[in-house]
């Protein structure tokens, strides 16, 4: 991987995280990571719709009338998530009933039509489709760890499977099945990356 | 060439929405059989759980003979131009029957099946087949909290066809045909609670002695 290969990467996933650090598609963030596996399917949606309209607006980006390049863009967007829809629909019906109507937020979701506007509308295909992965595995990257601990704390599972001896020890925290249990996760999740990766805020 | 000039603009769009339609038409079109079996199997599994039907195994082919052995279904027109089926439990007693009934919720459709005794005195179960309602509000109509409410309401057949079923504040709050609304979900509460009495008074006008059960296609002879 070249040096500017690299970066880009490193860039979506830790130094620019679309979630911690741009605080972009908290939505979904706190909507479906009360389970690991919709939380899997999710991500999947985002790194596949994030990397594809990367790729198709590069290509692009040369075509694209300027004053209409935010439409072509969202028809981009919708296109590809109503592609994955169908598909997680087919794959997967009964996670597709929990977490259908967030995967539909999709073509709302900043982080994609933030990378498609400030990245790929002026990059070729290559790098974008880079960036468009890394900011798609970034974002699972915090998804992930969040469901992590919402999922055994408030279920006492991890991908459906009981946790080991979890009669013996284990007690719901009816908090982390609720919404604000995500906040509370994602909250301490951006302390803990902000303070490792040495960002500092400026004042104005 | 210009890209700002109307001709360009309107061109490119249209060949860009010419492009997405097709490859979205293009998935749908090559998922259509996993989208449809999938669609059977969510039927099957909410019919068995609103009969209460025991199936042995999870696989789709287990729903179907659960029902095929139990159930025995009519048609009947659905009150709206087309025909329906309506399902009976002839080894229950006493005898129940269960029906679809959908009407529009707050964002789009919302699909349930009721079972009840065949009198229509009283409701067996509730469920749901297919909804779009907000997640963490109108959604929770699928919760037990609210499902289990309605195994054994009792329908007031005296009281005006829109308030036989009665969801939300009504006064007596005991009464027997009375269940409480989802919080924060007042117009997906409302919307069914109209949808499911219009359907009890399509039911009651069935003349239910000429309707004709026969075994479901695909049951043993």
């Amino acid at each position: 991987m070249s040096v500017r290969a690299r970066d880009i990467f490193k860039a979506g996933l830790i130094g620019d995280n679309p979630v911690y650090r741009q605080v972009l598609g908290i939505c979904s963030a706190l909507a479906v990571t009360n389970l690991l596996a919709n939380t899997l399917f999710m991500c999947f949606g985002v790194v596949f719709t994030a990397t594809l309209t990367n790729v198709t607006v590069s290509l692009l980006r040369r075509h694209i009338p300027k004053r209409v390049r935010m439409i072509a863009q969202v028809l981009i967007i919708a296109s590809y998530v109503m592609m994955v829809d169908t598909l997680i629909r087919a794959l997967n019906p009964d996670i597709h009933r929990f977490i259908g109507p967030y995967v539909g937020l999709i073509i709302t979701n900043c982080i994609i039509m933030g990378r498609a506007e400030a990245f790929a509308a002026q990059n070729p295909p290559w790098p974008s489709l880079l960036d468009g992965l890394a900011c798609g595995l970034g974002y699972s990257l915090v998804l992930i760890a969040i469901a992590l601990v919402r999922e055994p704390m408030g279920f006492g599972t991890l991908l459906g499977i009981p946790l080991p001896a979890r009669e013996l020890w284990w007690h719901s925290w009816t908090i982390m099945l609720m919404p604000p249990g995500a906040f509370f996760m994602l909250a301490i999740l951006t302390w803990i990356a902000r303070s490792r990766t040495g960002a500092k805020e400026t004042s104005a | 060439m210009n890209r700002n000039a109307p001709g360009y603009v309107l061109g490119f769009m249209a060949l860009l929405c010419a492009v997405f339609g097709a490859g979205v038409a293009t998935v749908h079109y090559a998922t259509r059989d996993m989208l449809a079996a999938n669609e059977r199997l969510n039927h099957n599994r909410v019919v068995c759980s609103a009969f209460g039907l025991p199936v042995e195994g999870r696989a789709p082919a287990d729903y179907a003979r659960a029902m095929e052995q139990a159930l025995v279904v009519a048609t009947v027109p659905d009150g709206r131009g087309g025909a329906r089926s309506v399902y009976r439990r002839a080894d229950a007693d006493p005898p129940v029957v269960g029906f679809t009934f959908w009407g529009m919720g707050f964002w789009d459709r919302i699909e349930g099946f009721a079972v009840m005794t065949a009198d229509l005195e009283t409701l067996v179960r509730l469920r749901f087949l297919d909804h779009k309602e907000t997640p963490g509000l109108g959604a929770r109509i699928e919760e037990a909290a609210f499902l289990d409410q309605f195994e054994g309401l009792r329908p007031d057949w005296t009281a005006a066809p829109d308030r036989r079923v009665m969801i939300g504040p009504a006064a007596p709050t005991q009464a027997g045909n009375r269940v409480d609304a989802v919080t924060g979900a007042t117009q997906t509460s409302s919307a069914l609670m109209r949808f499911l009495n219009e359907e009890l008074e399509r039911l009651r006008a069935l003349d239910w002695t000429s309707l004709e059960f026969e075994p479901l296609p695909g049951s043993e002879p």
